[in-house]
């Protein structure tokens, strides 16, 4: 009987030893699971406010983005009825527009200004996760901020100008917004509101939701994201057949 | 041996995590990069990816539920291969975005072969750790001990009497 009691006994502490190592297992996982969630839901949180921070807070659309928020039209309401829709896809820091740029630019300028061709400008910006900088969402920002006081064309063509010859330096705040203003003659209230629209980072979140459309776009169009790009009328205009910039226009009719 | 695997998996995977974990905008586009989720579904994967390979790593390397950290990080691999193998197969040039926001490259900077191999690899650690997950310094020595029996009296010649005669 006794000996039976005892027995009953250290089957009692067995169990409980049991229970205990039980409990521990469970209530660590559950920690650990606990933790893992929180961090992971905060995080994804913090991303999303981070987000909406710049959406609600002074946020500007510049007066001559396309309503879809895919771009910035050059020389807006002069295009003649049916001419082709040129998207020029570019990234601020990248050497190869630049180039495309200097040979082309005038060229597409001109012809967006007689109507020939209804020009839009898509800025990129996946070239700051390449280069680990945050130079092409700025520029792209001060780009459309120098929209909303009517110099995004001359501003456009000012930045490659000073673009660092070693890809990655990025383009510094001064140069941006006030170096480039002070060249293409920007002064007075004018440069009070872009300034000020710079600073604020009024523009960003159309300049990377601007991007995001644009990667998707190119995705689509090309399976590849690469700047420059061109689409014609939607369509990816073939680089080969690019010469010299007097047969620019034939070119784009081509393919359009 | 699961010491060395659980190790490597997990400070692989905790290097990577905490890379990426100050700028999930960047990881967010590199996840897009790869052009095989919905896009919505991307801002989502690119910003739990990180945490998520910073908690497993740190279960590995702690030692804690080896087991089953082992398996989550062999299918993280398992899913970086396929990822990596599928932009490969449709010729699209990035760089992997492991350690690093993610980027298009030039076609002749990919490192496909080798971003395979060496995710072979941590997916063979993590196999191995799942398979025989017990190893030195490791939470789950502590966590797993088996319950200490009060010791039992020793002398098995009188077991049958502790059967309830009844």
């Amino acid at each position: 009987m006794t000996q039976n009691n005892r027995e009953r006994l250290r089957q009692a502490q067995a169990d409980a030893a049991k229970q205990q190592r039980l409990n521990r297992i469970i209530g660590v996982g559950a920690a650990v699971l606990v933790v893992v969630l929180i961090a992971v839901f905060v995080g994804v949180l913090l991303q999303n406010q981070s987000q909406q921070a710049v959406n609600s807070s002074s946020a500007i659309t510049p007066p001559n983005a396309t309503s879809d928020g895919k771009a910035v039209v050059v020389s807006p309401g002069v295009a003649k009825q049916g001419a082709p829709v040129v998207e020029l896809f570019f990234d601020y820091q990248c050497p190869v527009c630049k180039q495309f740029e200097s040979i082309y630019g005038s060229t597409l300028n001109t012809l967006a200004a007689s109507g020939d061709i209804e020009l839009h400008y898509r800025t990129m910006n996946f070239l700051d996760a390449n280069l680990a900088n945050d130079a092409s969402l700025r520029a792209g920002i001060a780009a459309t901020c120098a929209d909303t006081v009517g110099q995004y064309s001359a501003f456009h063509n000012e930045i490659y100008a000073e673009q660092p010859a070693t890809e990655g330096e990025g383009y510094t705040d001064a140069t941006l917004r006030a170096t480039i203003p002070a060249k293409i003659g920007i002064t007075g209230d004018s440069l009070t509101t872009f300034q000020s629209c710079y600073d604020k980072q009024a523009t960003k979140a159309f300049v990377t939701t601007m991007g995001d459309l644009g990667v998707q776009d190119m995705q689509t169009v090309t399976k590849q994201v690469a700047t420059p790009t061109v689409f014609v009328n939607g369509k990816n205009l073939p680089f080969s057949g690019l010469g010299d910039p007097t047969g620019l226009l034939d070119l784009i009719k081509q393919n359009a | 041996m699961t010491l060395g695997a659980r190790l490597v998996l997990g400070v692989v995977l905790m290097v990577a995590g905490l890379l990426k974990v100050t700028r999930l905008d960047a990881s967010i586009q590199s996840v897009r990069l790869y052009q095989i989720l919905p896009w919505d579904v991307t801002a989502a994967v690119g910003s739990a990816l990180p945490i998520i390979e910073i908690a497993v790593g740190l279960l590995l390397v702690t030692g804690t539920f080896v087991r089953v950290s082992a398996v989550v990080g062999s299918l993280l691999m398992l899913a970086f291969i396929i990822g990596i193998s599928s932009v490969w197969a449709r010729g699209i040039n990035i760089d992997c975005g492991c350690f690093s926001p993610g980027a298009v490259v030039d076609a002749g900077q990919t490192q496909y072969p080798l971003e395979i191999l060496r995710d072979t690899g941590l997916l063979l650690c993590g196999a191995w750790a799942a398979w025989r997950p017990r190893s030195p310094f490791a939470v789950d020595n502590w966590l797993f001990a088996p319950v200490t029996e009060p010791a039992e009296d020793p002398d098995p010649t009188i077991a049958d009497d502790k059967e309830p005669a009844r």
